[in-house]
């Protein structure tokens, strides 16, 4: 069902004045992120009791409009939660993602899902404590003679023929965080979708494998790689606590990155 | 937002000692360029300069527009610049530093003011229809230097860029996609390439109190951060100077502007050689067939 050709890349730690980069490329778009962070905030925008998690999105061509302040929007308010803000009361962390490839017809659907994923790896890069990571999903539903056929990762032509579009981010323990849908559909068909969203992202994650058990993390390694091949999934959401952080390890080492940053994970 | 840290006594002392004494940290010669990498991407018109550990993206795009009433033979061109956090958390979004201001202003100056894209080529219906051409100029990471890479980065992804096919039929303007008409060139009349000199005070040589300015080229941020002038020279390979700009600072001996200027056009000329080998090996890379020749529609001028 997928129809893109080629796997997500992902670069980290590229960027030398950012105090945390990635890249990250999938499905025609190829978004750089870079995060400062915790630093002073403005007076004006500071809050007493936690951080003020800023997103920017700059688009390849021209300058941001109505688009981009919505991803800017959605992204905030997804990412706040996953953030460990109290952690950094009156303090800013602020994160750029600079679009620089972009496929011909977007949908801000779709980029939500890349957006979202260069900026938790950018977080990760950047070693910002985190509650859990996030994986999201864009399903397209299509209308085929009475019943409904799901697509996941839909082309943009694909969601053009789509009836409706829904987009869905899990976190690393599977509750849902992020849900936008449009188009026209029945509760039933949302709650269908929601259903494979949830098995497209969280794969059972229920084997408990110690940090420095090698088997176990070439395991997950092995894991991460399978769903990077076929379902062209992001890394795998790992659970909290030492278990299945090492799966995150083995995705940054996959990515070239191995300096033990995702280990503040496990102050969640 | 944090202000751009300022390097410590110790750190000043020790660089300006030791370029007076013709060193510098990275142990380059005081008149030599970092690593220089361009690439360009899947897309026509998109450059990225790596120059050292700085960084920039620069992207053309090209769309029909109505051109602006007093010059209804003139295309559009634009240059945008902004500094995104992503380069340094000192630049704040949506308020220009005054480095983005001068990047921008210069950038200005030597391309647009120059002539160097053909503005009136862009030109399709007089007064009516005309191409919008801009170029957007993302930093990904500054460490000094941002104008010389900039203006390169700028005049790569130019020359690099190729707009869509049109024709006219009567009063009908037709855009052809790629996929119908091989898209073309635009009409690039030079190459203009910025140089700066960053100045460092004049030590004296010899007995009888001579002095002599001293002068680095491609600063890194730290070094730009103690300098005391800077000189940004445009020209292109050969020779034609497009703008000198010295804004303020300590001042300068007018020999050393002529001595810069000299030295700048040499390293413009390694500058153009380089992009135009670039260039050349991309069209090879993509030509693979050798089919681009046939299917350009493209008129010998």
């Amino acid at each position: 069902m997928t129809t893109t050709t080629s796997g997500p890349e992902a670069l980290l730690s590229h960027l030398h004045s950012a105090d945390g980069s990635a890249t990250f490329s999938y499905a025609g778009y190829t978004i750089i992120g870079a995060v400062n962070g915790p630093i002073e905030a403005q007076r004006r925008d500071e809050l007493p009791e936690e951080a003020v998690v800023d997103v920017v999105v700059r688009p390849a061509a021209g300058v941001g409009g109505t688009r981009e302040r919505h991803l800017e929007g959605l992204l905030q308010s997804t990412l706040r939660q996953i953030i460990l803000v109290t952690h950094f009361p009156r303090s800013l962390i602020q994160i750029t993602l600079q679009v620089t490839i972009a496929p011909e017809n977007e949908y801000v659907s779709t980029k939500v899902v890349q957006a979202n994923t260069t900026a938790v790896l950018t977080l990760m890069s950047a070693a910002i404590p985190l509650t859990a990571t996030l994986t999201s999903v864009v399903i397209a539903a299509t209308a085929e003679d009475g019943s409904t056929r799901e697509i996941i990762n839909p082309t943009a032509r694909e969601i053009q023929m789509s009836r409706s579009l829904h987009v869905f981010a899990f976190t690393s323990h599977g509750d849902l965080i992020l849900t936008q849908s449009e188009g026209e559909f029945t509760m039933k068909e949302w709650e269908d979708i929601l259903a494979s969203a949830q098995r497209h992202c969280c794969p059972s994650t229920s084997g408990d494998v110690s940090m420095g058990d090698d088997e176990a993390s070439g395991a997950n390694l092995g894991k991460f790689t399978r769903i990077r091949n076929d379902k062209k999934a992001h890394f795998e959401p790992p659970n909290l606590g030492v278990s299945n952080s090492s799966a995150v390890l083995a995705a940054l080492a996959s990515m070239g990155l191995n300096r033990g940053s995702p280990m503040h994970l496990e102050e969640g | 937002m944090p202000r751009e840290a300022e390097p410590s006594q110790n750190e000043k002392d020790f660089i300006l000692k030791a370029v007076q004494e013709g060193h510098r940290l990275d142990g380059r010669a005081l008149d030599h360029f970092r690593q220089l990498d361009l690439k360009f991407g899947d897309q026509y018109g998109v450059a990225d300069v790596t120059l050292g550990k700085t960084r920039i993206l620069a992207k053309v795009t090209a769309e029909v527009t109505v051109p602006y009433t007093d010059r209804p033979f003139d295309g559009i061109f634009t240059i945008t610049t902004e500094l995104s956090p992503m380069a340094s958390p000192a630049f704040e979004v949506n308020r220009p530093t005054e480095t983005e201001v001068l990047l921008s202003r210069l950038l200005e100056k030597t391309v647009r003011r120059s002539n160097a894209l053909d503005t009136e080529s862009l030109c399709l219906v007089a007064g009516q229809k005309c191409w919008s051409v801009r170029v957007d100029l993302h930093v990904l990471s500054h460490d000094g230097n941002l104008i010389d890479a900039a203006c390169l980065a700028v005049v790569a992804a130019l020359r690099h860029f190729r707009k869509p096919d049109t024709s006219m039929e009567g009063e009908t303007l037709t855009v052809y996609t790629p996929a119908e008409r091989e898209p073309v060139p635009l009409s690039w009349l030079h190459s203009p390439f910025c140089i700066t000199f960053s100045f460092f005070g004049a030590i004296q040589i010899g007995e009888d109190g001579e002095e002599k300015d001293i002068w680095l080229l491609d600063t890194t941020l730290l070094e730009e951060q103690l300098r005391v002038s800077s000189c940004t020279i445009s020209m292109n390979k050969h020779g034609e100077i497009c703008q000198v700009a010295k804004p303020g600072g300590a001042p300068v001996e007018a020999m050393t502007i002529v001595q810069c200027s000299s030295l700048a056009l040499q390293k413009v000329k390694d500058l153009s050689d380089f992009v135009d080998r670039k260039l050349a090996e991309d069209s090879k890379h993509r030509n693979k067939g050798g089919l681009l020749a046939e299917l350009s529609a493209e008129n010998a001028r």
